[in-house]
């Protein structure tokens, strides 16, 4: 919910200070993350793991926007584990699934869809551009994945339209010439 | 063109198109030489993908495996179906049989799935041999049965599928692997069970043997009573199988009812056909003819 009040204010110090107070509440689920260790018995983690596989996903996406925002690069694998408090494998512990943050960074694209229309209508026109080369690269990863037909492939289909709507947002932008440094060479993706 | 080192040969009597999920990959790979390396979202990706192909491949092995198990499982209980008891040389030889057939599955399809296993936690692969296992448990626990008329504790099937390794010189210790076999697959491979159950009380009144009759409807009983006080929050698979088992159990009885009531005026061979039209019109008045 904190997030959602980027969409509203998108100038960078606002946006700053939502990252910030997710990030408050990232360390509140690392608690509840422990707790939750703490019941599942080892080795028994795929067992019980469909009833929070939701929960994690959210939180894999939440993690990875803020990331972006803050950033505007990528959070590693690593990077949204440690957040939540939350091993990277299993070998160690009660970990982070790689489905549920590849599912994460999905949800995280369109998002950041959504945002890049709503900076415009800001006035921020350099915001869709990063967006627009960060999701491409976002999918040209996601293109090297051999996905079964689950739920992770259902996404990554919609991915493209995220990408798609992102690059329009560039040309209606680019064409008006509303581009910042529009003498540079062409950064917005293909 | 190279191949994907070491993921040729994709054999086996499958009706799914492997090869082309092959070739498909084989494109990828090419496609992926040509993608632009440096950018550290592609590297991370492509870890990624390995990780993600590996417990694909992991999962698609196993459940090829429990595949031959549930073939070879359902060609046991098939077999065990044609024993028939009042002659008795007849039916060791058939029970032997059936014994070197399960301990077959054991060493070679279970100890493969096992090692499978190894390293990994079960239950994210459960999906990919829970049907295996509880076919050959329902084979298992009907030998049992024709044996000893009673089934055994999930605990030694567990022993059954339990395979010693030995240290090997890598320098591997011995250890032990197993295939789980996990309480929730075992009752649903007795619930299984109880069908073929019904099936045997059935050939036995074809064959004239109604004490066994009996027997068989006694046991079920036993299991519908304790399948009945599940609640099954959470596992479909058990309502379903609780609700087929009641009907199992009902074609039981009525069978020993039949048995009872025109067993002293109808001679053993026609009991069969009495009993047969019985059931499929039970609406129709007991007119025998």
């Amino acid at each position: 919910m904190i997030m959602q009040n980027v969409h509203q204010n998108p100038a960078q110090d606002e946006v700053l200070k939502c990252c910030n107070s997710s990030r408050a509440n990232f360390a509140t689920c690392k608690t509840h993350y422990a707790q939750l260790a703490a019941l599942v018995p080892v080795n028994q983690f795929y067992h019980f793991n469909d009833m929070w596989r939701f929960a994690t996903q959210k939180l894999a996406f939440l993690v990875s926007l803020t990331f972006f925002l803050e950033t505007g690069k990528l959070a590693s694998f690593e990077e949204v584990a440690e957040s939540l408090g939350l091993k990277p494998e299993r070998e160690k512990g009660f970990h982070l699934d790689l489905e549920d943050y590849l599912t994460g960074l999905l949800q995280m694209a369109s998002e950041l869809a959504r945002f890049a229309t709503n900076s415009v209508t800001s006035g921020n026109y350099d915001r869709p551009i990063e967006i627009s080369k960060f999701v491409s690269e976002l999918n040209a990863g996601f293109r090297l994945l051999n996905l079964k037909n689950d739920s992770l492939r259902k996404k990554f289909d919609a991915l493209k339209y995220d990408v798609k709507k992102i690059e329009e947002i560039v040309y209606d932008v680019s064409i008006r010439g509303l581009r910042p440094a529009a003498g540079n060479a062409d950064q917005a993706g293909n | 063109m190279s191949r994907g080192g070491g993921r040729g040969n994709r054999r086996g009597g499958h009706r799914y198109d492997r090869g082309g999920d092959q070739r498909l990959r084989e494109a990828k790979d090419e496609q992926r030489q040509l993608i632009d390396d440096s950018s550290e979202i592609i590297k991370t990706f492509k870890q990624f993908a390995l990780q993600l192909d590996a417990k694909h491949d992991r999962h698609e092995r196993i459940v090829k495996l429990s595949r031959d198990v549930t073939i070879e499982s359902k060609r046991i209980i098939f077999l065990i179906h044609t024993i028939n008891s009042s002659n008795d040389s007849k039916k060791e030889q058939i029970l032997d049989q059936a014994n070197t057939r399960l301990k077959q599955v054991e060493t070679n399809l279970f100890q493969a799935i096992a090692k499978e296993l190894v390293g990994e936690d079960p239950h994210q692969f459960l999906r990919a041999f829970s049907a295996g296992l509880q076919e050959y448990i329902e084979a298992k626990t009907f030998y049992q049965f024709m044996v000893s008329a009673s089934i055994p504790h999930w605990n030694e099937i567990q022993k059954d599928l339990t395979f010693a390794q030995e240290a090997t010189e890598e320098g591997a210790e011995a250890s032990e692997i197993q295939t789980p076999v996990l309480p929730t697959e075992y009752m649903l491979g007795v619930g299984d069970l109880t069908g073929e159950l019904m099936r045997r009380c059935i050939n036995c009144v074809g064959m004239g043997e109604l004490d066994a009759c009996k027997q068989l409807c006694g046991f079920l009983r036993q299991v519908y009573r304790i399948f009945a006080g599940f609640d099954t929050f959470g596992y479909k698979e058990f309502g379903r199988k609780t609700y087929v088992m009641r009907q199992s159990l009902a074609k039981t009885e009525n069978v020993c009812y039949t048995i009872q009531v025109r067993g002293s005026e109808v001679p053993k061979h026609l009991l069969a056909q009495a009993i047969h039209m019985s059931m499929d019109n039970p609406d129709e008045d007991e007119g025998f003819y």
